[in-house]
């Protein structure tokens, strides 16, 4: 028993705190956050201007060429994986880049942008019918009400499944060691191969992933309570 | 006030109205009444064009609104209309539901349109539910909100789509009675209804549609004691 403890705790020592490895981990999450957070916020702008093209429809009911444009995008960004997407930005359309997180949050943006587009324009639907005609029958326009009425009641239907893109999206930037990004997870790998112990870097990681996520949904959870206010029933 | 010209409504190879003239004059309180699928509803709807005709004309005190070039928005403010389901906004409180249109629309202060929107719900019983969501409400307190709603636009005419079609029985009377009311007040009112006993008291002109047309319009005294048409004698003894 004594013996296993002591293995445990070397093998602690080895991971967290000799040569001070716990702040490559806190450099690591700090990547990222960094990452998720400015990537989510970009494909929360993507996302609803490709939703709104996407429900733009003209008087005679056909598609407007901006929901064309809107499908082709949706389409490539998710029929294509998003390690290649992020391969593709670094290598190819931003070979000169320098800044590999600027990159990232790019890539991840306008990934992200396709799923949450789907997201906000299923959220709108979502809202009756018959709020836009009251609004209409007042003599209010088209867009007053939607900024008045419509889209307040959508951001409440899209709240859940905006916090699960959220979540995938943070876990999604695992990969952004392939454009030479010290994240968590690589940073995680590299202490792994110096000491070759795995264990206590990758499940230490996991453990920083899971915490912070479950911290992301109780605030999540927080924010939904409150704009359901207008529904006790 | 309304004069509807040869109206004509088409969904895909759906003929819903078939050809509708008729005169709305003010102060009158026209209604319309006929089985479901007859195209009532989309003919009231194609007033404020919340379904835009497909040929015919719709003048609403001299201005052609079917003509693309008349702002729509603007005839609006002066239709009042009312649904079957209410359709309050469910994020806004009943006093932001009454005075979000006013305000927007500066046809009021802010502060004009709260006092009259609670003037306006004193008189419907219910200044109370203020601060109240919609959810919070019973389905005739819903309607009478939707009413005052509407009226909170100082409207010329209002519209009825089936007020009182998706309210329980014991709730049917308290929106009728504010209808009531408001056509005692003068309002010139269309309404489409199931509400026989609504179009004997209150009507001045009841019409009787069928297959996209009127089939037959009368005072409601002629139009329930001497039906003309067999289809109207039909329903009538279906009905009554």
């Amino acid at each position: 028993m004594q013996a296993w403890f002591e293995k445990v705790a070397k093998m602690f020592d080895a991971a967290f705190i000799s040569g001070d490895r716990w702040k490559l981990y806190l450099s690591g999450l700090g990547i990222t956050l960094e990452v998720a957070f400015f990537a989510a916020i970009l494909g929360m702008i993507i996302g609803t201007v490709l939703a709104f093209m996407k429900l733009s429809v003209r008087r005679n009911g056909k598609k407007t060429i901006l929901t064309v444009i809107a499908n082709i995008y949706i389409d490539v960004i998710r029929g294509t994986p998003s390690v290649l997407q992020l391969m593709i930005m670094w290598f190819i359309i931003f070979s000169n880049a320098k800044n590999g997180v600027l990159v990232a949050i790019l890539s991840f943006g306008v990934n992200s942008g396709a799923y949450v587009a789907e997201i906000v324009r299923a959220g709108i639907l979502a809202v009756d019918k018959g709020q836009m005609e009251a609004g209409r029958s007042l003599g209010l326009s088209k867009a007053q009400t939607m900024i008045s009425v419509i889209i307040p009641q959508a951001v409440k239907n899209v709240l859940p499944p905006i916090g699960n893109e959220f979540i995938v999206l943070l876990k999604e930037t695992a990969i952004v060691g392939y454009v030479s990004l010290t994240d968590l997870t690589r940073a995680a790998n590299q202490i792994a191969s110096r000491t070759y112990e795995p264990f206590m870097p990758l499940i230490g990681a996991a453990v920083i992933y899971f915490v912070v996520i479950k911290i992301l949904t109780i605030l999540l959870g927080i924010l939904e309570r409150r704009l359901r206010k207008s529904d006790n029933r | 006030m309304i004069i509807v010209k040869d109206l004509h409504k088409t969904f895909e190879d759906n003929h819903v109205l078939r050809g509708i003239n008729y005169h709305v004059r003010q102060g009158e309180k026209i209604v319309v009444i006929g089985p479901s699928g007859s195209g009532k509803s989309t003919f009231l709807r194609c007033l404020n064009l919340l379904e835009t005709p497909t040929s015919g004309e719709i003048w609403f005190d001299g201005i052609n609104i079917t003509d693309p070039k008349t702002d729509i928005d603007k005839v609006r403010e002066h239709m009042g209309m009312v649904f079957q389901n209410f359709n309050l906004f469910n994020n806004l409180t009943i006093m932001q539901n009454i005075t979000l249109a006013p305000v927007k629309l500066k046809v009021m202060g802010k502060e004009e349109a709260g006092e009259n929107a609670l003037k306006l719900l004193e008189r419907v019983g219910l200044k109370e539910k203020a601060d109240a969501y919609p959810s919070q409400l019973s389905g005739g307190q819903k309607q009478r909100v939707a009413i005052v709603r509407s009226l909170a636009m100082n409207p010329r005419v209002m519209l009825f789509d089936e007020p009182t079609s998706a309210l329980d029985p014991e709730m049917v009377g308290e929106v009728l009675d504010v209808m009531k009311g408001l056509a005692d007040s003068g309002m010139t009112m269309v309404v489409v209804t199931h509400e026989m006993g609504f179009a004997r008291e209150v009507g001045t002109r009841v019409l009787f549609m069928d297959e996209g047309v009127i089939m037959e319009e009368n005072t409601p005294q002629e139009f329930f004691n001497h039906p003309k048409s067999q289809r109207l004698q039909d329903f009538l003894s279906k009905v009554l």
